[in-house]
């Protein structure tokens, strides 16, 4: 009897164990790879990054990675240098200093986002890495090496010595900065289809296209960012390589069929105010380049889509006012009142030149109707809210209402917490300047520059120069290009990133290195050693 | 086979229904020492036959001639007496104050209190918390040595943070793991506090080890009241209490404001009070039990209406729960069948508006009429707001305008199947189902500034939608065989378990509404974001069918009645780890001696000492962890990688020892528990090395924590006479958790947020340290320039005290407090007086540290924000203007508190009454409160979500990380004091 039961018991458990053992996991809400998906058509501004192809999985990075919002690349880039400041006014923006240091180049291994802008340009690198090992086109390779030589470029710049990964998964040693040039180069010049870059040149079997797309490279976004390389190349390895980042830049100059944005140039003004007469129907010219509409501005070689629903990361309307300019074009959500420009890089500005309007936002404000906003939380007894050029310190007690607000960027009536404005990577105008500054310095003679130069001023509406030297070149090349988080390479390649400016003292040369940010030092397990200096 | 089996039922069947012909009635006075005593328990051995004595000590029972009648009473010795045909038996019970004999239940089994060897706590209903208690947990809030039970704030919404030992686990997995009647993993949400008859706690990973998997933070073990056949009992239940709020951050008043230099906007206003109340909360309870020849029942109904202190804040909830017991095929096969149903309406409210009417300008009106200058109060829903200010809102219109409601249902039933092979031999098979489903609706109006987007004009309103359903199913089969050999008794249990969980869940958020008309989540099709769908945002998920199984046995062996031998193990496997790694086993052995039985001490009942080792498991909280996983980027035309894989992925373990001494002699009982405990391979998302993985995130086993601590309960019964008994307890713990091993030698975690202290992290991970010292700079006490002067810690001339050097060699930064507490005590005193009886209980826990967040933001007199309201403690430097967080703001937050008081009155209710007994009570919660700190709750923040969300943003959903306690966030409910009026009249 007993055994009887007890075999039963075996048998019914038997069955049972068989089919109740199983612990395989089956995901049926995640999907564990990555996604391209083709579609014939899309009518949203920006298009999924513009092409609607298998390649916007590498592309969207680009968005994704700080180049035009709080905290990552483009902030590091840009508070570190004399253009902007964010200052800490009083309870507000301190956060734990990390801004005070970045403006005074005190900045070390632990800052956020130094480390933050790390990691986001290498999960950039990965979706390269992992579509360029799925089978692509010889076209789709070349624009992939490309947008991942951007990011690489960006770490040179940023950090010097990385390491050069290629898959995913697989770890390698840490290079030299000579050697993280040289991969960029290498890549950029493989992607072009040429060994080297000469005056005399021939991309007529390059993989890269012609095509006029903004948000995909062609031979002259390529050429561009190599220009863009070699006018650097010095900085990063100590070798001149100013003839070809002229040669580079001249030929695009050259042979496509970008035009500077000129008189005549234009888009409706996405920010123009009914009731307010003084707000311009159009945006002409330099303006209209940065506008909320500029995505068919015929100066752009290629940019970042951005889009307020469907391609987020540019938001400098709200890093940059005053709460209350909320108001002004009845935003969506309320600004923070972060950044601004320094007075000293304002004044930089003749008062005729068109890019001061364009570029900054400064004066008493006025909202959606015309009515001056005042500014009810002021306890210095001065409601209007009127923004001056002027900052009274940097920090503790910095006013709510100093310094000149980043305005190139323009804003559209109730535009959201994300921008439409897209951020150019090669503009036409950069090249000009490049081929300018590759030509006087290959040649040590700035008169070589004259004619580049008046021809960027002419489009600012200004008189052409006479003489012009280092400092003015730097001076109009700082205008032209603000808030396009060039100016810390720039600095830099001239020598003045370490010289003293507003409430900034620190001239430690090894600054113009930002650390290798101590938790990837940690999380590299001894694969990782800290640039000299920190 | 088959027929043989029914037929060996029937002879069975036909033996005990030849019993009960000789049926005979059995009558007498069950009494003790003092006299007679009612209410003791007489069962017929064998049966749930039975019957309870009434006020005068008196039963009467229908029985068979040759039964035996078993005696009980909570606290006495139980005595078994054969009838052998007398039908007078009157029973002199004594006192058995230890209660060693006890029947405890333990994982899969019981024993009794001698017999086990591992630290398990029991409380029963006479100890439980008094007054409103809507949470189970609450009840045994500081009852329990080891056990932290906090619900800081006290949100009635909310459930409070248990651990048990301090942190076992860093994963999501740090709650103890709840059993309720057998069924493993149930919902404490599911049962009412009034339906609990009795909770066990298994502290120690001897006895946890059993549980395998989910033990390592501990086993709390629930049973609920049962009907005893024979005696049918209508018992009622009912409450109404008020709260009120006990304490909150001193800010300034509007007068004080104005005279500190904010901006006088014209009014005076008393924000808080605008935002709070007194909240009534109302319960009744119903039980019917009963029961006839082998079935017992019980049937329940409670229904709570609970208002919190702030505005608009509580719930409605009714709980079913039914329980039947029945004895057939001649009471070899025991069914045990159980049901609960919870409904509960939320009106969760926003805590926000606490916050917002802390730090609101006193000064500013309610309503925009009112304004000092022009203000178009229309917009924003004739309320007035300080526009063109950084994270400040009416918190009037936060409260009056939007709603934030949800609903929750959960339904669970359970069946248990013990059949008696033979005498000496069971077979239990359980079966049980539980699914919950949560809707949540949250509905901002256009007029609404926070969050609705009043000044917008071209996107207004936001509703937002979240629905979950969870099922659960639990299969387990074990089987228990007794013998014994000489003079040993041996136990044997075996067994298999098998649990499936899946969820589903969506969450909708659209805005963009035409008008207040409608509350529109109610109405979602006249949201204008339809027209360009990229303004919604839409989610769901489902998961994997997440499966844990597990083989188990133990075998239990008494020698002498004095020497106690456990050994358990379990095999077990998961569906969330890598295929290499899914199985992992957990063993556990225990010996126990008793030695007064060889020592024969005089007046010493017990002197026992014991030994435990068992190891434990923790399962991650997340699925799919072993793959990568991507979200759609792009339009939905790509993915972004959202979490990198990591196949090898594997069991964190616990590995525990504990030794006990049990002492007993009369009226005093001690037990002391020691412990280490060692956890590796805890599982954590971290960092890693981005240029290999490419989120930068991984979930990895990522390094070891080590735990040392002691519990000790002592329990005297210092009065003991017919009239007038003083009994009082105290259980005080000590632990100490410190990191041994760690991926990174440090880290910073826990920041404080905005507005301006963003990437301010302000606890420190450190290999080789105790777990949640908080880290920062030192404030010399010198002002200069409004600017706190710090102090140079490492005395090197030189002085950084940025965040950037938090963790630099050369920084100026120390531990400044611990945000877990050294020492907990909880000390009862129960005082009897005839028909009165008085309960204190005090709490206190001693040793932790709080940043308090609200000074730390609003305390110092920042010019340039003038239009926030001053926090204004006593610690207030009204010199600081610029805010910096420092050792300023981190405080001892020690604290002894009267947590209830309460007192009792018992009628006498002559015999044949209708009535059998009537009791009315009154009780205080957290009457007093003795501390230093300055915030509103001194109770530990055992973990942390992270800095709130600010300026109408929404809080993080991220799971809690209790490797950062410490931090006082403002998002905290104020503590509320509670009376309550209670009546318990019996049927």
């Amino acid at each position: 009897m007993k055994k009887n039961i007890f075999k039963i018991l075996l048998m019914c458990s038997g069955a049972f164990f068989a089919s109740c053992t199983d612990l395989e996991e089956d995901l049926i809400g995640e999907i564990d790879n990555a996604v391209s998906i083709v579609e014939a058509s899309s009518d949203f501004e920006g298009g999924g990054n513009g092409g609607n192809d298998a390649l916007s999985v590498a592309y969207s990075q680009l968005r994704s990675s700080g180049s035009a919002n709080h905290g990552g690349y483009w902030s590091i880039q840009s508070v570190s240098t004399d253009e902007m400041a964010v200052t800490q006014k009083g309870g507000d923006w301190y956060d734990g200093g990390i801004w005070i240091d970045m403006h005074r180049h005190t900045y070390g291994p632990s800052n956020g986002p130094i480390d933050g802008t790390w990691s986001q340009t290498y999960t950039a690198i990965a979706a390269c890495n992992d579509l360029l090992a799925t089978s692509l086109d010889a076209n789709q390779t070349a624009q992939i090496r490309v947008l991942r030589a951007l990011f690489y470029f960006r770490l040179l710049d940023l950090y010097g010595r990385v390491k050069i990964i290629t898959s995913t998964g697989t770890d390698a040693p840490q290079s030299t900065r000579l050697q993280v040039f040289n991969f960029v180069e290498s890549e950029l010049l493989a992607a072009i289809g040429i060994p080297s870059v000469t005056a005399s040149m021939d991309l007529s079997n390059s993989p890269l296209g012609v095509d006029v797309n903004p948000y995909r490279v062609n031979q002259y976004a390529a050429l561009g960012l190599l220009s863009k390389l070699y006018l650097n190349a010095e900085v990063y390895t100590g070798t001149p390589r100013y003839t070809e980042a002229a040669n580079a830049a001249s030929y695009v100059i050259d042979n496509s069929g970008y035009i500077l944005c000129g008189e005549g140039c234009s888009v409706p003004n996405p920010g123009k105010r009914p009731a307010v007469d003084t707000d311009p129907d159009e945006l002409e010219g330099y303006a209209a380049v940065f506008a909320p509409n500029n995505q068919d501005n015929p100066e752009i070689i290629w940019s970042i889509a951005y889009d307020a629903a469907t391609g987020g990361g540019m938001n400098f309307h709200v890093m940059s006012l005053h709460y209350s300019s909320q108001f002004t074009w009845n935003f969506e959500n309320q600004p923070w009142n972060g950044y601004s420009a320094l007075e000293d890089f304002y004044n930089s500005y003749d008062d005729d030149d068109a890019r001061k309007a364009a570029s900054f936002i400064v004066g008493q404000q006025y909202d959606y109707n015309g009515s001056a906003i005042l500014d009810y939380a002021a306890t210095d007894g001065e409601l209007e809210l009127n923004y001056t050029p002027d900052i009274n310190e940097l920090e503790p007690n910095a006013s709510r209402k100093g310094g000149a607000r980043l305005g190139k960027f323009s804003n559209r009536l109730f535009q959201r917490q994300e921008m439409d404005n897209d951020m150019p990577i090669i503009r036409l105008g950069e090249l000009y300047l490049i081929r300018a500054e590759g030509m006087a310095r290959a040649t040590g003679d700035w008169s070589m520059a004259a004619a580049d130069v008046n021809t960027i001023r002419a489009r600012a509406g200004l008189d052409a120069m006479t003489t012009i030297d280092a400092d003015s070149f730097l001076a109009e090349r700082g205008r032209e290009m603000f808030m396009e988080a060039t100016r810390r390479q720039d600095l830099i390649r001239f020598g003045k990133y370490d010289d003293p400016w507003w409430e900034k003292t620190n001239s430690d040369a090894y600054k113009s290195l930002f650390p290798i940010p101590q938790p990837q030092i940690d999380a590299a397990q001894g694969t990782l050693t800290q640039n000299p200096g920190y | 086979m088959k027929i043989k089996l029914l037929r060996s039922f029937m002879l069975v069947g036909a033996f005990i229904c030849f019993g009960w012909a000789q049926a005979q009635e059995v009558s007498g006075t069950v009494s003790d020492a003092n006299g007679p005593l009612p209410g003791a328990s007489v069962v017929e051995k064998g049966t749930t036959n039975g019957t309870q004595t009434d006020f005068d000590g008196n039963f009467t029972i229908n029985v068979g001639e040759n039964a035996t009648l078993v005696f009980s009473y909570v606290g006495f010795s139980t005595q078994e007496i054969a009838v052998n045909g007398q039908t007078n038996i009157d029973v002199l019970l004594t006192e058995d104050a230890q209660a060693l004999d006890e029947v405890v239940i333990v994982g899969y089994g019981s024993s009794t209190k001698k017999e086990i060897t591992s630290a398990v706590a029991v409380v029963d209903e006479e100890a439980f918390n008094k007054g409103t208690v809507n949470d189970a947990s609450q009840l045994l809030q500081g009852k329990v040595a080891g056990l932290s039970i906090y619900n800081k704030g006290g949100n009635p919404n909310e459930d409070a943070v248990i651990r048990l030992r301090g942190i076992s686990t860093v994963g999501a997995n740090s709650e103890p793991l709840v059993v309720i009647d057998g069924v493993v993993g149930a919902s404490l949400n599911n049962v009412d506090p009034n339906d609990i008859a009795s909770v066990n706690v298994l502290k120690d990973g001897s006895a946890a080890a059993i549980y395998g998997t989910r033990g390592s933070s501990g086993v709390i073990l629930v049973t609920t009241k049962r009907g005893t056949a024979g005696v049918t009992s209508v018992d009622y239940n009912g409450s109404l209490a008020v709260s009120t709020i006990a304490n909150h951050v001193d800010v300034m008043s509007a007068n004080e404001f104005a005279a500190a230099g904010g901006v006088d906007l014209g009014q005076r206003n008393d924000w808080l009070d605008l935002v709070t109340m007194d909240g009534t909360t109302k319960i009744n309870n119903v039980a019917i039990s009963g029961g006839d020849g082998n079935t017992s029942y019980r049937i329940s109904g409670n229904f709570r209406n609970a208002q919190g202190i702030l505005r608009n804040s509580g719930f409605k909830q009714y709980n079913t729960r039914a329980s039947v017991t029945t004895f057939t095929l001649n009471d070899r096969l025991k069914i045990d069948f159980n049901m609960s149903y919870t409904k509960r309406k939320s009106r969760y409210g926003f805590n926000e508006a606490l916050r917002y009417a802390l730090l609101y300008n006193p000064t500013a009106p309610v309503f925009g009429a009112d304004s000092p200058y022009d203000f178009d109060a229309a917009t924003y829903g004739g309320y007035f707001e300080t526009l063109g200010l950084f994270d400040s809102f009416n918190p009037v219109s936060i409260i009056q305008q939007n709603t934030n409601n949800g609903e929750k249902s959960e339904f669970t039933y359970s069946a248990n199947f013990n059949f008696k092979i033979i005498d000496n031999w069971d077979l239990n098979a359980m079966i049980s189902q539980q699914s919950s489903k949560l809707l949540n609706k949250e509905y901002y109006r256009t007029t609404s500034l926070w969050r609705g987007n009043a000044s917008s004009p071209i996107r207004k309103g936001l509703a937002r939608l979240y629905n979950e359903d969870q099922e659960f199913k639990l299969f387990e089969l074990y089987s228990t065989y007794r013998t014994s050999i000489g003079r040993a008794d041996i136990t044997f249990t075996g067994g298999y378990s098998w649990q499936e969980t899946t969820q589903y869940d969506y969450f909708l958020s659209m805005g963009d509404f035409p008008n207040d008309d409608l509350q529109y989540i109610n109405a979602l099709e006249w949201s204008q974001d339809l027209e360009n769908a990229g303004f919604i945002d839409i989610n769901s998920n489902a998961s994997p069918e997440d499966r844990i199984i597990a083989f188990f046995g133990r075998a239990s062996a008494t020698f002498d009645n004095a020497i106690f031998f456990n050994a358990s193990i379990r095999r077990e496997g998961s569906t969330k780890f890598g295929a290499n790694n899914r199985w992992a086993t957990f063993p556990a052995v225990g010996i126990g001696a008793d030695l007064n039985n060889y020592l024969n001490l005089n007046k010493i009942d017990l002197l026992k000492v014991r030994i435990g080792y068992g190891v434990t498991g923790a399962l991650p909280s997340n699925n799919g962890l072993s793959k990568s996983l991507y979200e759609p980027a792009d339009g939905r035309l790509s993915s972004n990688q959202l979490t990198d894989a990591n196949p090898d992925l594997k069991w964190e373990e616990k590995a525990e020892t504990n030794y006990g001494i049990e002492f007993a002699a009369g009226r005093l009982g001690a037990t002391l528990d020691i412990y280490t405990r060692n956890v590796s391979d805890f599982i954590l998302e971290r960092d890693v090395d981005v240029t290999i993985y490419p989120t930068g995130r991984r979930w990895e086993n990522a390094g070891e924590l080590k735990s040392q601590g002691f519990e000790l309960a002592v329990n005297y019964d210092i009065l003991k006479s017919e009239e007038l008994n003083y009994n009082s307890g105290i259980v005080l713990s000590r632990n100490k958790t410190t990191l041994e091993k760690y991926t990174i030698p440090q880290e910073m975690r826990g920041s404080l947020g905005a507005p301006g202290q963003n990437d301010t992290d302000m606890i420190r991970i450190k290999e080789g340290e105790e777990i949640g010292q908080i880290w920062g700079p030192v404030f010399t006490g010198e002002v200069v320039d409004g600017n706190q002067v710090l102090e140079d810690v490492n005395n090197d001339g030189q002085l950084l005290t940025a965040q950037n050097n938090a963790l630099d060699p050369d920084g100026d930064f120390k531990v400044l407090g611990k945000g877990t507490p050294d020492f907990e005590i909880g000390w009862t005193n129960q005082l009897s007086y005839k028909n009165w009886d008085l309960n204190a209980f005090f709490r206190g826990a001693f040793g932790h540290s709080l940043i308090n967040t609200y000074r730390a933001f609003y305390e110092p007199r920042v010019g340039s924000q003038g239009s926030y309201n001053f926090v204004n403690t006593e610690l207030a430097n009204p010199e600081i203007t610029n805010a910096k967080f420092s050792s300023l703001y981190v405080e001892k937050a020690d604290f002894f508190k009267l947590d209830n008081l309460s007192i009792g009155y018992t009628f006498d209710i002559k015999e044949n009454d209708y009535v059998k007994g009537v009791r009315i009570t009154a009780s205080a919660q957290n009457l007093f409160t003795i501390t230093n700190y300055t915030g509103s709750d001194p109770e530990p923040a055992l973990q942390d979500r992270g800095s709130e969300a600010d300026n109408g943003g929404f809080t993080s959903t991220a799971a809690f990380d209790p490797l950062i306690p410490g931090i006082d966030r403002r998002s905290n409910y104020f503590a509320a004091r509670t009376f309550t009026l209670g009546l318990n009249v019996n049927f």
